[in-house]
């Protein structure tokens, strides 16, 4: 009750009802005007000042498929060879991992699990952050297939060892690359539109939701020329969902972006200018860019220490709204838009009747790292621990030197 | 005139007259003894000095007169050069003519290799080959020589390019025949470089080290010339000293590693003269400070294809205004009296020399200078003067003859004589047919011949009514061949005939495509009318303005147009105070956080922090309206690797306590300007974290635009990076690198005590020597300066201090007490992930802490780093600060600050200081900077909300009373980025469309330093 209620569609209650019932939200509504039978309801939270949220989401996230990076035997994000469609994330999801309590301390309540590598990656599921095991928390199975579009230069490896690059030079497998793609491309569909099958294929099998429109193709590519390859690409495949991931150089084809019907899912804008010569806060702005476009977008944080900095995502929207975007549309940029883009918007995504109540309590703005302060939060209508190991080290050592 | 043969007569006897004395003879014995006399030449003396209409005598080699007066001795072979001209024949003062690349010794395994592969008594590092000399290597190489006597070159200093301390140079000529007889001074130069070439030995693995190693060298060679007892031989030092008395040659490949290279020399009293690379004009008040002559190239870039506009944005405006800028070089430093040679070095096809040197004429050079930088000043650096580089009695003859005023566009080389043996390069009897003639054949009808072009491939035009029609032309000594195919007949038209000078007239006959004979001639009418052109040429073409840094977001100085003032002014600002108003000001002092302030800002200092603040009206005083906004201390970031050149680590062995980012500070790195945008107003620049003893650290401020050493902050204290974990035991670099001590938390403390317990003997030996008199000293047993025991002294007799990169607490625990019980103590601990563990005992010793806010998870050491360490520590009293480490989230620390209130709820209060005056407090600068009050510098930060919110924005970054970042600036400049970039762009593509070679442009990888960052090639970055 009385809480300041984002909503996640761009819209805000100043003083709102929320009712839940059944894991769904049942009520919303204006407290100023609505009157509700409070004895309908087991529990009432008072939330006079505080402000209600959406349970962030996490989209193009290793998280729980990556414990300590460094360490090798750690790491399920990454399989060997370059196509693999048939790679599933969903079953390498650890939810016992000590990186996602933390995570959802800052109010982000549900990922999508992908896979990294290769030219395909494989197919990422989308999670809730709770749950016993993978089951449990399987919010969305495979809910689209990931490709990395092949670089048209790069940098070789001088030394295997410790990983130093050389300079960049065209890369000339990359006509090689393309035509493997198509080749892929071409034989899914074709194995897809076939009845009977002579021989079953895992990874046309894998493939067959890309072309029926229950998965999203997910292309990553974050240069111009590259996006603009893979944006005529896909085209000739009529797919329905098409997902761009990265889009750094996106705002500069925004057109063709809007033309295709093509959203963007942002990564990490915590980052430096591409180019010395560029504005210097052009990363922070690129969010803005798009809105102003017109084009679809969500943000995400892929980039070094990925599933330990996933926490940080709720930051990367504030940024977002002090260079341009209203803090509404940067709320909407990490709930409602990324469930559009998930495919799972009918259902979650957004402080709406009739949706999960996947939501989460702040004392403060969420968006600021200065106030983001989550005090209950809730998946499906539950209500989640929000301890997590580091507040127990905390309070260990606090205990320890008998500080306050 | 003569005849070709007899030219190519007087070559075959010149060389066989070149024997040598001791070498027996296979046949009769040829010596001849000729004079040779050049008459009625333009005899160009020297730059200073030119004789008309002068005779030029030689005889074995060496000019024995030169003159108006010289008279002919009978029995002399004369040649008259009326119309001609004599010039010095060019020095190259760096080439490695002749010399064979040296091939190095290959590494024996793919692990590290931490010795010399070298074997004999020779020093400890590869690198250092002070023994090598060149004229123990050099090898006449007749086609390479060739091509550089085209170019109008008589000799050459020559060397192997190859190490850090590369040997001795020698002077040679570019004659063929035997080296006994080319060879002009043997070791005429010291050779010196940063790049440590085929040593296969890992140190030095940066910049830094590079430059260690070779200060190192200088005091172990002193100390070796003065240890009698030489218990050691050392043949590299023995030689580094012997190469002392010579000329020091230093190549650089920067203009900031020019002014790197003479600093080294001013420590060891040597002034180099240094190899440039052609961008001096981009720091020249710096450059001009050093004092030194320079060597520089002439390798213009080439244009890059730009026509596409995505490919095009990953050319920098540094390289387009490189591009533009390049050739105005040689004219900056000319106009600033930096005296300097210019060599041929670094141009991919040598055969651009001439098209090069006439731009940078056009662009201001002046050809006085240009023929001094190519004669007399490269004879005077390598101390030859008095044998090549002008043509006096006495000096070795070697000169060129030409149609001309050398620097002419249309002169041509005729021969090149090298220590008294021509070399032909254009046969001066060719006659020169260019020009207009009244042409006729068969009918007699008078047509226009036009021929033109170069001397060897001339390009001839008849005028036929209104049509053009090509002729082909050929000249072979008097004879002349044209055939053309004229419109109005079918077939071609075949002419032969002779040619006739003075005036020239050529005649003769020819047949018609049915085969009938005609006569035909042609009467010389006209020159060339090519002047206009030539004049529009001769201007001076236009080029934008330096920007300092020489990158994006650099500015101009003010007044300074393209090196027409005679001097570079200071950078001046248009104001001389700043004066905020209404501002809330966040004191980071005991007042606190207070509300409506105007802050008042003078020379460089906070001079008046008061409710209202009227501007003195003798000051031109920069009035900001702060209503709404806040004003806190300049963030300070105490871990950054920003700023830092070639190598952020030199981790190739336990300890390189010896190296010093200071040496590798880089001006021009657009992330200073980045930080600046976040508020950043100082920084420590740490050596990496890749051994437990790392490098000395530098403290900078970020003024933008300033060079390195202006950057650096006044008189502050000195720091080493320490490192333990992961990092130094080098547990996550893969399964080659189980060879550098330590490889367990063991070992590092194990090396901590090594180290130590050597420092301290090191100290008192170090100690007593100084307290010795003269006499003393000079009796006893010389004491031995080791840079890298002195730097831990320093921490000893707290003189330095050590900032250590730290994970876990065993290890925490561990420095504490090696400190302890050696006598020194840790002043910050740095990253202390896990320093809410042993906060306590950080405290009890009043250790500091610097770590990051919320990073973790990425390595096992980080597995139980927790975001609220930041608070727990400021909680138990420690100094705390929060660092980035990285040039991203350098710029947005308040942010990171603002974490410790969300974790461990720390005051806002508190956790904006532990951006701004804790890490001055673990600096030792908070006497300066860290907080606003009055008398401290005005090191300030105006934010568009309170600081610590992620909707802040900063507006202004204020460092010493300059705005530094300016939001409203910061707009104009990236529309004078975008102009400046289409203006050099539409040049570019004017050059593709004339036909010039273009270069594919290319992405480069930012220079982005993390601690575990380690270069494999370091010059190559």
């Amino acid at each position: 009750m009385n809480g300041i209620a984002h909503l996640g569609t761009d819209s805000v209650i100043q003083n709102s009802l929320i009712g839940i019932k059944d894991g769904k939200i049942t009520l919303l509504a204006d407290a100023t005007t609505a009157k509700i039978d409070r004895a309908a309801y087991e529990e009432v939270i008072d939330a006079t000042g505080k402000n209600i949220y959406p349970g962030f989401i996490a989209p193009n996230s290793t998280l729980g498929l990556t414990e300590i990076e460094a360490v090798r035997a750690t790491n399920d994000f990454r399989e060997i060879g370059s196509t693999l469609p048939n790679i599933r994330s969903i079953i390498a999801y650890n939810t016992d991992s000590k990186i996602i309590p933390t995570v959802r301390t800052n109010g982000i309540l549900m990922a999508q699990i992908t896979p990294r590598g290769g030219m395909v990656s494989g197919t990422s599921s989308i999670v809730v952050l709770d749950g016993w095991n993978w089951e449990d928390a399987a919010y969305k199975i495979d809910d689209g297939i990931h490709i990395n579009w092949p670089n048209m230069v790069g940098r070789k490896a001088l030394d295997e060892d410790n990983g130093t690059f050389g300079p960049y030079e065209k890369n000339k497998e990359y006509i090689k690359q393309t035509n493997e793609l198509k080749k892929l491309f071409d034989d899914a569909k074709a194995y897809s539109e076939t009845e009977i099958k002579e021989e079953k294929n895992l990874r046309m099998e894998s493939m067959k939701g890309i072309f029926n429109g229950t998965q999203t193709l997910y292309i990553h590519s974050n240069d111009v020329k590259e996006i603009v390859e893979a944006v005529n690409f896909v085209k000739k495949y009529e797919l329905k969902r098409v997902v761009l991931v990265g889009g750094k150089d996106s705002w500069l084809v925004t057109d063709l972006l809007k033309q295709n019907n093509i959203a963007v899912m942002v990564s990490r804008t915590h980052d430096l200018p591409q180019y010395p010569e560029d504005d210097v806060d052009l990363p922070y702005k690129l969010p803005y860019l798009l809105q102003k476009a017109g084009v679809q977008f969500c943000l995400n944080n892929e980039g070094g220490m990925e599933a330990a900095g996933a926490r940080n995502l709720p930051f990367l929207a504030g940024t977002a709204a002090a260079y341009g975007l209203t803090k509404e549309q940067a709320v909407k940029s990490i709930t409602l838009s990324t469930a559009k883009m998930l495919g799972i918007d009918k259902t979650t995504g957004s402080i709406e009747v009739g949706k999960d109540a996947t939501l989460f309590i702040s004392n403060g703005d969420a968006l600021d790292m200065r106030t983001n302060n989550v005090e209950k939060a809730f998946i499906k209508g539950k209500s989640i621990d929000l301890d997590n190991e580091q507040k127990a080290l905390y309070l260990k050592y606090k205990n320890k030197y008998g500080l306050k | 005139m003569k005849k070709i043969y007899s030219v190519l007569f007087t070559f075959l006897i010149a060389i066989a007259a070149f024997g040598q004395e001791t070498f027996p003879v296979n046949g009769t014995t040829n010596k001849i003894h000729t004079t040779y006399a050049f008459t009625n030449a333009n005899i160009v003396v020297s730059a200073d000095e030119t004789i008309a209409n002068a005779t030029l005598l030689i005889k074995d080699g060496i000019i024995i007169g030169a003159g108006t007066k010289v008279s002919i001795p009978k029995g002399c072979a004369v040649y008259d050069l009326k119309g001609k001209s004599i010039y010095p024949a060019f020095i190259d003062a760096y080439t490695s003519y002749g010399v064979a690349d040296s091939k190095g010794i290959p590494k024996t395994s793919p692990g590290p290799q931490m010795e010399s592969n070298i074997k004999g008594a020779y020093g400890w590092n590869q690198a250092v080959k002070a023994e090598v000399d060149a004229y123990k290597l050099f090898n006449d190489n007749s086609s390479a020589a060739e091509e550089m006597r085209k170019l109008g070159f008589g000799s050459v200093l020559t060397f192997q390019k190859d190490g850090i301390v590369r040997g001795s140079a020698v002077v040679v000529s570019l004659a063929d025949g035997k080296e006994n007889n080319l060879i002009i001074a043997d070791k005429a130069a010291a050779m010196l470089s940063f790049d440590k070439g085929t040593s296969s030995q890992d140190y030095p693995s940066s910049l830094m080290g590079a430059i260690a190693l070779l200060r190192q060298t200088y005091l172990d060679a002193n100390w070796y010339k003065t240890d009698k007892t030489k218990k050691e031989y050392n043949i590299s030092l023995d030689a580094f000293n012997n190469l002392q008395t010579l000329p020091q040659i230093f190549e650089t490949t920067d203009k900031l590693s020019a002014l790197r290279a003479d600093k080294i020399g001013d420590e060891f009293k040597t002034k180099y003269i240094i190899k440039g690379c052609g961008n001096e004009y981009q720091r020249l008040d710096d450059i001009k400070a050093t004092n030194c002559k320079f060597i520089i190239p002439l390798n213009f870039p080439a244009a890059f294809d730009v026509e596409d506009a995505y490919d095009a944005t990953n050319i920098s405006l540094t390289e387009l205004k490189q591009w533009e800028m390049a050739p105005v070089n040689a004219f900056a430093l000319e106009k600033n009296y930096i005296p300097f040679a210019i060599t041929t070095a670094d141009l991919k096809d040598k055969k651009d020399f001439w098209k090069n040197l006439r731009k940078a004429i056009t662009y201001g050079l002046s050809e006085q200078q240009a023929l001094k930088s190519l004669t007399t000043i490269p004879a005077e650096m390598l101390n030859v003067s008095d044998k090549i580089g002008s043509l006096k009695t006495g000096m070795i003859a070697s000169f060129i003859i030409t149609s001309g005023n050398l620097f002419d566009e249309k002169t041509i080389i005729y021969e090149n004589w090298i220590q008294g043996i021509p070399y032909k390069i254009n046969d001066y009897n060719t006659i020169d047919v260019r020009g207009v003639y009244n042409f006729s054949y068969q009918d007699k009808r008078l047509y226009e011949l036009k021929i033109e072009g170069e001397i060897e491939k001339l390009k001839a035009t008849v005028l036929i009514d209104t049509t053009k029609t090509p002729v082909n032309i050929t000249v072979t000594g008097n004879n002349v061949s044209l055939s053309f195919t004229p419109k109005d007949i079918a077939g071609t038209i075949r002419l032969s005939g002779n040619i006739s000078t003075d005036p020239i007239r050529m005649s003769g006959k020819g047949q018609t495509p049915e085969g009938d004979w005609i006569d035909w001639s042609a009467v010389f009418k006209s020159t060339n009318t090519t002047t206009v052109k030539k004049d529009s040429a001769k201007k001076q073409p236009s080029f934008g303005k330096v920007i300092y840094p020489f990158c994006a977001y650099g500015k101009p100085h003010e007044e300074e147009v393209g090196f027409i003032k005679e001097k570079i002014k200071e950078f001046k600002n248009p104001y001389d105070a700043i004066l905020i108003k209404h501002v809330t000001v966040w004191t980071n002092e005991q007042e606190g956080v207070l509300k409506n302030q105007d802050v008042y800002i003078t020379e460089g200092r906070i001079v008046r922090i008061d409710g209202d603040i009227n501007a003195p009206k003798t000051a031109f005083a920069k009035v900001i309206d702060g209503t709404g906004k806040h004003l806190t201390a300049g963030i300070i970031d105490e871990h950054s690797h920003i700023a830092i050149s070639n190598g952020v680590n030199e981790g190739t062995q336990a300890s390189s306590a010896e190296v010093r980012i200071g040496d590798v500070i880089t001006s021009e790195d657009i992330n200073i300007y980045r930080q600046l945008s976040g508020g950043v107003t100082s920084a420590q620049l740490l050596h990496g974290s890749a051994n437990p003893i790392g490098g000395q650290s530098a403290i900078i401020k970020l003024r933008w635009g300033k060079s390195p050493e202006e950057m650096k902050f006044e008189k502050a204290d000195g720091y080493i990076k320490f490192a333990l974990g992961e990092n130094v035991k080098q547990s996550n670099w893969g399964d080659f690198n189980t060879v550098r001590f330590p490889q367990s938390r063991m070992g590092v403390e194990q090396v901590y005590y090594d180290y130590f317990t050597r420092a301290k003997e090191y100290d008192a030996k170090q100690k007593a020597f100084g307290a010795m008199s003269d006499k003393e000293k000079a009796s006893g047993t010389p004491f031995r300066r080791d840079l890298e025991l002195e730097a831990l002294a320093e921490i000893l007799n707290k003189k330095r201090f050590i900032t250590c990169h730290s994970y876990v607490q065993s290890e925490i625990n561990m420095l504490m007490h090696v400190g302890d019980s050696m006598g020194f103590q840790v002043n910050t601990f740095t990253h202390i992930l896990e320093g809410y563990k042993v906060a306590d005992k950080m405290k009890a010793r009043n250790i500091g802490g610097s770590t990051f806010s919320d990073w973790w998870a990425y390595k096992m050491e980080v597995k139980e780093a927790i975001p609220y360490n930041a608070s727990l520590m400021n909680q138990m009293g420690i100094v705390t600060a929060i660092n980035s480490d990285d040039a991203e989230m350098g710029r947005r620390l308040n942010q990171e600050a603002a974490k410790s209130v969300k974790y461990g709820g720390t005051s806002e209060e508190d956790a904006l200081k532990m951006v701004t005056l804790n890490p001055a407090k673990l600096l030792h600068i908070d006497k300066k900077v860290g907080s606003i009050k009055v008398g401290k510098d005005a090191d300030v930060v105006l934010w568009s909300d309170n600081p610590l919110s992620v909707y802040a924005k900063v507006e202004k970054t204020i460092v010493d009373g300059v705005i530094y970042f300016d939001n409203e600036e910061d707009v104009k400049m990236r529309i004078e980025i975008q102009k400046e970039r289409a203006r050099i762009i539409q040049k570019m593509l004017d050059e593709k469309k004339g036909g010039a070679p273009v270069v594919k442009p290319m992405p480069k990888k930012q220079k982005l330093y993390g601690c575990d960052d380690m270069e494999v090639d370091y010059m190559n970055e």
